[in-house]
C-alpha cells in the first residue's frame, strides 16, 4: 500500500515543481538578505562586514522597541477583531439568515475587492477634522462632544487604522468561516436541539467546538498577515503622528531603503520572522490542548 | 520499503541536481558585484529619464523640447521617459545603481544625503566639467551653481527649478486688517494676533508635509543665528538641543498653541494648504516661488494673483541674520548619469543648457537655473520673483538640508506634533538630534 | 458575485421553524433587522461616497463637504483617468500578471499539499515546515536579491518577475492551507484508490483534486485578492509604463509636493472597481459550473 503512496517518482512530479519555484525565488533570497545582517551598507556604497553590530544596534534602537510594540499591540488588536466579527458575521449568514444571506454577504465582503488607496483615502476623509469636519467629526458634534483631531495623537490613529482594517477584512473572515460552518453536519445540530440546546448554547456547547479546526487556520492566516501589515499603514497614516504608527516592517523598508542602511534593515526583517515564527508555534501548541480537550 | 526509498533517491536524483544548479545559477549571476552589466545601463540608444511621478514639470518641457529646439539631440536618442512615486524614488535608485543601471538621466533622491552618496560612487555626471567641455557653463546662473554645491558638495544636479522661499501674503486682507508687512518676526505674531482676532486663519501649512513647518524653524534660526546656524550643526560645531536652537522651535510651537494654523494640522496636505490660501481663508502661507503655477492659475487662485503678496522671512530682534538672505533650492535634484554619459547623453545636456530657462519662462512662468534669454512678457509677480532672485547676493538653505534621511523623515512627521502641542520644542529638537548623531 | 463567495449550502433540510406566534415573531425579528440595516449602511456609504467623489472637481473635493453632491456628472475625470492613468493598459497588464500566477499556485500548491500530506515518506515533515516558514518571512526582504537575480537574468521588462515573484510568495499559504484539507479527507479513499491499480498520480487528479474543490476555490480567492492589490513587488519590479498594474497606476495621480488629483484618481478607482467587477462576470458561469461539477464537498 504505502508502496504506491510513497512513490518516489510522484512525489517529485507533485512536490518538485513547486519547491523549486519557493526556494529560488523565496528562500534562497530570504537567506541571501538574512547574510546581509552582517554587514553594514547599501548596494550604492558597498557592503562591509561587520560582524554582530547590527544585533547589538537593533538592542539599543528605542524605534525599534516603538515599533516591535505598535506590531504586537496591532496585531494582537486587529486579528482578535478581524476573528470574533467574522464569526459573528458567519454565524449570522447560517443560523439566521441562511440561504438568504447572499446579498449581504457580497456587500460586507466587498471592500476587500477596494485598492488600499481607495480605502484610506476614504477613511482620512471620514475622519478628517479640517478643512472641512467629516462625516464622524460631524457626527460627534451633532451629539456635543465635539470634533477631534483623529491623525494628531498616537491612540487616536490606533483607533482608525484598527477601525479601517475590520471595516475591510471582516467580510472575508465571514466568508472564510462561513464555509467551515457549511461543514457542521446537519445531524449533530440536529442532535443537539434534541438535547434541549438553542441559541447561544447550541453555538457555544456544538457549534463553536466543531468550527475550531476552521477558526486555528484563520488565526493563523489572520495574524501572520496582521503582524506584517504595511500596504494599509503607508497608505493612511504613513506611520505618524512622528513614528507613532510605524510597525516593525515599515521601519525596516525605510532603513533597507531610504535610510540606506540594508545590513540593518535585514536585521529587523530577521526579529519579524522570529515574531512570527513565536506567535505561529504558540497558537499551534495552544490549540492542540484546545482540540483535544474538545 | 528500504528498497524502494533506494530506487527512489536514484530517480529524483537528477531532479535534485537540477535545483541545485539553477539555484547556484541564480546566485551567481545576481551576486554582488556587477561590473560586467554595466553596459546594461540605461537603454541603448534612448535618452532615458526616471523622474519622480510627482514632477509633471521637467518631462513635459524635456517632450516639447525633443520636438522643437532638441530634435536633433532626439533622433540620435530619443527621450523616454519612466516615472516612480517619490516614496520610492530612493529604493528604486538604491536597486538601479547596484546594478550599475541607472538610466541617463533620473530624479536623484528625496534627500541631499543620497544624491551625495550616489555621487561619491561614481554615479553621477560632473556637470562642472561636462558643461565646460560642451562649452556652455555660463549657462547656468552662478547663484544656481552656489546652491547646487552647498547641498551636494559639488556640481551634481541640473537647476531645473529655481527656487526661492517666504511668507506669501494675502495683500487685500492684511489692507483691509490695516496690517503692515511685518518685517520682524514680533510684527508677524502682532499680525497674526490681528487676523485670528478679525476671524482669519493666520497660516495655511500642510502638517502632512510637515517641510512647510519645519521651515520656519530654519527660517527663525537663519535671522536669529545667522546663516551659518544649520551648516554648524551638520558639523557638530552646535547641537539642535542648545537653547538658542530650541528657541526657534519654540517660536513655532507658539504659533502652533495659539491655533494659528488651523485645527488638525497634520492631515492638512499640500494641495488642501494651497487651496486654504488661494481661497482667501488664511492670511499667509510659507511656499516658495515654484507655487507661481498655482499662483497664477485664475481656476486655482480664487483671491486674484494681483492679491498675492511676498515678504522675505522677517528678522527677529538681536539676531545676525540679514532680511535678505532668502532661502534657495533647485527643486528634488535632477542629475544624469556618469555611467550612462555619452555623446548622446551630452548633445542632450547640451540642448537642455542652451534652452531649457527660456522655454520654461515661457510656457510656465516659472524660473530655472538656466540662463533665459527670453523677452517674453511675464506677468508682475513671476517678475516681481525674478528680480528678487537677481537682486539676492546671499542664500541659505533649509532645515533638513544637510541631514541624513532618517533625521531628515523624523524632522518632517513631528513638525505637525509640535505645532498641535503634542511634542514640546525641547522634546522635538532632542529627536531629530538623536538621529543626526547616530551618523 | 454574491454566489461565487462561497458556495451555497448543498441540499440539505432546513430546520422546521420553532411555533411561535406571529406578533413576537416581528418583536424577535426586529432587532436582526436592525442589525442588518446597520451593517448594510457601514457598507454600502462608503461605497456610494467613492463613486460621487469620482465626479466632483478637485475643489469640490477639498472645499465641500464630506456628504456634498458633485455639482454635476462630469465626465471629465473619468476621461482623464483613461488617459493619464491608462486605465485599460494597466487593467489589461494586471490580468496578464495575475491570472497565470494564479494558475502556477493553485497547480503547484495543491500538487505539493497533496504530495505533503497524503503521500507518505521520510522528511515531508520538514519540508512542511519549510514551507509555513515562508509564511511568516516579511516580503520585504526578497525585493534586493530578486532584483538583482532578474536583472542578471535580463527579465526585467517583462512581467516574468511579476509572475514568479507572486508565485513564490504565493506557495507557503496555499501549500499549508492544502495540506490541512487534505488531512481532513479519510485516507482510506486513496487507499482503496491505490488498491485498485490507480498511480498516485491518477489518484491526485481524478479523486485528490476534485475532493478539495471548494477548498481550491477558497484558497484561489485569498490568492487572488492578496496579488490584485499587491503594490510592493508591482512598483519594485516593473521599470516601465508599458508594464504597470492597476495599482501601480493608480499612484500616478499623485502630483508635485504632496498634491493629488482626486477626481480622476477616484474615477481610475471606480474604473478598476468595475473592470474586476466585469472579470469577474465573464468568469462567474465557467466557475460556477466548475463547483457544481465536484459533487463531492471539500
Amino acid at each position: 500500500m504505502n508502496d504506491i503512496l510513497g512513490d518516489r517518482k510522484a512525489i517529485a512530479v507533485l512536490l518538485g515543481p513547486a519547491l523549486l519555484v519557493y526556494s529560488v525565488a523565496m528562500l534562497l533570497p530570504v537567506l541571501w538578505s538574512l547574510g546581509y545582517t552582517l554587514f553594514s551598507g547599501n548596494a550604492i556604497i558597498g557592503f562591509t562586514y561587520v560582524g554582530a553590530d547590527n544585533f547589538v544596534k537593533l538592542a539599543n534602537d528605542p524605534a525599534v522597541r516603538q515599533a516591535l510594540w505598535f506590531t504586537v499591540k496591532y496585531a494582537a488588536v486587529v486579528t482578535v477583531g478581524q476573528i470574533l466579527l467574522g464569526y459573528l458575521l458567519a454565524l449570522l449568514y447560517v443560523f439566521v439568515l441562511k440561504n438568504g444571506s447572499s446579498v449581504i454577504r457580497t456587500l460586507v465582503f466587498f471592500p476587500v475587492v477596494l485598492p488600499t488607496v481607495a480605502v484610506a483615502l476614504l477613511f482620512q476623509k471620514m475622519f478628517q477634522i479640517a478643512p472641512q469636519e467629516g462625516l464622524v467629526n460631524s457626527l460627534l458634534g451633532a451629539v456635543g462632544i465635539g470634533a477631534v483631531d483623529w491623525f494628531g495623537t498616537a491612540g487616536t490613529s490606533f483607533a482608525v487604522i484598527v477601525l479601517m482594517d475590520l471595516w475591510r477584512s471582516m467580510g472575508f473572515y465571514a466568508v472564510l468561516l462561513y464555509t467551515g460552518l457549511l461543514d457542521i453536519p446537519e445531524e449533530l445540530l440536529e442532535a443537539g436541539r434534541l438535547d434541549g440546546a438553542t441559541g447561544l448554547t447550541l453555538i457555544w456547547r456544538i457549534v463553536l467546538p466543531l468550527s475550531l479546526p476552521v477558526l486555528l487556520s484563520s488565526l493563523i492566516f489572520s495574524i501572520n498577515g496582521t503582524l506584517k501589515v504595511f500596504d494599509t499603514i503607508v497608505a493612511l497614516t504613513g506611520g505618524g503622528p512622528g513614528n507613532a504608527t510605524t510597525p516593525l516592517t515599515l521601519y525596516m523598508y525605510q532603513t533597507s531603503f531610504n535610510y540606506g542602511e540594508y545590513g540593518y534593515g535585514s536585521t529587523i526583517a530577521l526579529l519579524l520572522t522570529v515574531l512570527c515564527l513565536l506567535v505561529t508555534v504558540f497558537v499551534f501548541r495552544s490549540s492542540r490542548r484546545d482540540l483535544t480537550e474538545a | 520499503m528500504a528498497g524502494q526509498v533506494r530506487r527512489g533517491r536514484s530517480r529524483t536524483a537528477p531532479l535534485v541536481a537540477a535545483l541545485g544548479v539553477s539555484a547556484l545559477a541564480l546566485t551567481a549571476c545576481g551576486g554582488g558585484d556587477s561590473e560586467t552589466s554595466g553596459g546594461a545601463a540605461g537603454g541603448a540608444g534612448s535618452f532615458d529619464f526616471l523622474v519622480n511621478t510627482e514632477n509633471a514639470t521637467v518631462p513635459a518641457m524635456l517632450e516639447t523640447l525633443s520636438q522643437a529646439e532638441c530634435k536633433t539631440a532626439d533622433d540620435a536618442a530619443p527621450l523616454k521617459i519612466e516615472t516612480v512615486p517619490q516614496k520610492q524614488l530612493d529604493q528604486k535608485l538604491q536597486l538601479l545603481a547596484g546594478q550599475n543601471a541607472l538610466p541617463e538621466q533620473f530624479a536623484a533622491g528625496s534627500s541631499p544625503a543620497l544624491t551625495k552618496q550616489l555621487a561619491e560612487n561614481g554615479h553621477v555626471v560632473d556637470f562642472e566639467k561636462a558643461l565646460t567641455d560642451l562649452g556652455k557653463l555660463d549657462k547656468v546662473q552662478p547663484a544656481a551653481i552656489a546652491t547646487i554645491e552647498s547641498l551636494y558638495g559639488g556640481f551634481n544636479a541640473l537647476p531645473y527649478e529655481y527656487n526661492v522661499e517666504g511668507i506669501w501674503y494675502n495683500k487685500k486682507i492684511f489692507a483691509d486688517n490695516g496690517i503692515a508687512v511685518p518685517t520682524t518676526w514680533d510684527e508677524l505674531v502682532a499680525a497674526s494676533e490681528k487676523l485670528q482676532a478679525a476671524g482669519v486663519q493666520p497660516f495655511a501649512a500642510s502638517g502632512e508635509q510637515g517641510w512647510p513647518i519645519t521651515r520656519m524653524i530654519s527660517g527663525y534660526l537663519f535671522r536669529s543665528l545667522g546663516p551659518d546656524a544649520m551648516d554648524e550643526v551638520a558639523a557638530g560645531e552646535a547641537k539642535l538641543t542648545d537653547p538658542e536652537y530650541v528657541a526657534a522651535a519654540q517660536a513655532v510651537a507658539d504659533l502652533g498653541a495659539k491655533g494659528w494654523f488651523g485645527q488638525g494640522v497634520g492631515s492638512i496636505d499640500y494641495d488642501t494648504a494651497m487651496a486654504q490660501f488661494l481661497g482667501g481663508e488664511t492670511g499667509m502661507m510659507y511656499m516658495g516661488s515654484w507655487a507661481l503655477g498655482n499662483f497664477t492659475d485664475p481656476e486655482q487662485n480664487q483671491i486674484g494673483v494681483e492679491n498675492v503678496g511676498f515678504m522675505p522671512f522677517p528678522a527677529v530682534a538681536g539676531g545676525k541674520g540679514s532680511i535678505d538672505q532668502l532661502p534657495s533650492n533647485v527643486g528634488l535634484p535632477m542629475t544624469m548619469s556618469e555611467k550612462a554619459y555619452d555623446e548622446n547623453a551630452g548633445a542632450w545636456l547640451g540642448c537642455i543648457a542652451d534652452n531649457y530657462g527660456s522655454a520654461l519662462l515661457e510656457e510656465k512662468q516659472s524660473i530655472s537655473g538656466f540662463v533665459a534669454d527670453s523677452d517674453a512678457p511675464v506677468d508682475d509677480l513671476t517678475k516681481m520673483v525674478q528680480d528678487k532672485i537677481a537682486s539676492t547676493d546671499e542664500t541659505v538653505l533649509w532645515f533638513e538640508a544637510h541631514f541624513p534621511t532618517k533625521a531628515t523623515d523624523t524632522s518632517q512627521t513631528n513638525a505637525a506634533p509640535l505645532v498641535s502641542g503634542t511634542l514640546s520644542a525641547q522634546e522635538f529638537m532632542e529627536l531629530v538630534q538623536t538621529d543626526l548623531d547616530a551618523r | 458575485m454574491s454566489a461565487v463567495l462561497a458556495p451555497e449550502r448543498s441540499v440539505r433540510p432546513v430546520p422546521p421553524p420553532a411555533p411561535v406566534r406571529r406578533s413576537r415573531g416581528f418583536l424577535r425579528r426586529l432587532p436582526v433587522r436592525a442589525l442588518i440595516a446597520v451593517i448594510l449602511v457601514i457598507e454600502v456609504y462608503p461605497l456610494v461616497w467613492l463613486l460621487l467623489s469620482s465626479f466632483k472637481t478637485r475643489r469640490e473635493f477639498v472645499e465641500e463637504p464630506f456628504w456634498s453632491l458633485p455639482s454635476s456628472l462630469a465626465w471629465g475625470n473619468y476621461a482623464e483617468a483613461w488617459t493619464t492613468g491608462n486605465i485599460g493598459l494597466y487593467l489589461r497588464n494586471s490580468v496578464l500578471a495575475v491570472a497565470p500566477s494564479l494558475a502556477l499556485i493553485i497547480v503547484l500548491g495543491v500538487a505539493a499539499g497533496f504530495a505533503l500530506e497524503v503521500l507518505v515518506w521520510k522528511g515531508r515533515g520538514t519540508v512542511l515546515l519549510i514551507f509555513l516558514a515562508g509564511i511568516m518571512v516579511p516580503g520585504q526582504m526578497i525585493l534586493l536579491p530578486l532584483f538583482s537575480a532578474y536583472f542578471q537574468l535580463g527579465l526585467t521588462g517583462s512581467l516574468w518577475p511579476l509572475i514568479i515573484t507572486y508565485t513564490a510568495t504565493g506557495l507557503p499559504l496555499t501549500v499549508f492551507m492544502m495540506a490541512t484539507y487534505f488531512r481532513a479527507i479519510p485516507r482510506e479513499v486513496f487507499e482503496a484508490a491505490a488498491i485498485d491499480g490507480a498511480t498516485v498520480l491518477r489518484a491526485f487528479v481524478s479523486i485528490g483534486f476534485p475532493m478539495v474543490r471548494n477548498a481550491v476555490f477558497t484558497v484561489a480567492l485569498v490568492q487572488f485578492f492578496f496579488i490584485w492589490n499587491d503594490l510592493l513587488i508591482a512598483l519594485t519590479f516593473t521599470n516601465s509604463t508599458e508594464l504597470r498594474t492597476v495599482q501601480v497606476g493608480l499612484l500616478n495621480f499623485n502630483g508635485q509636493f504632496g498634491a493629488t488629483d482626486y477626481g480622476p484618481l477616484f474615477a481610475a478607482i471606480c474604473m478598476n472597481v468595475f473592470g474586476l467587477l466585469a472579470i469577474y462576470l465573464v468568469l462567474n458561469k465557467r466557475i460556477m459550473a466548475g463547483l457544481a461539477g465536484g459533487a463531492v464537498k471539500g
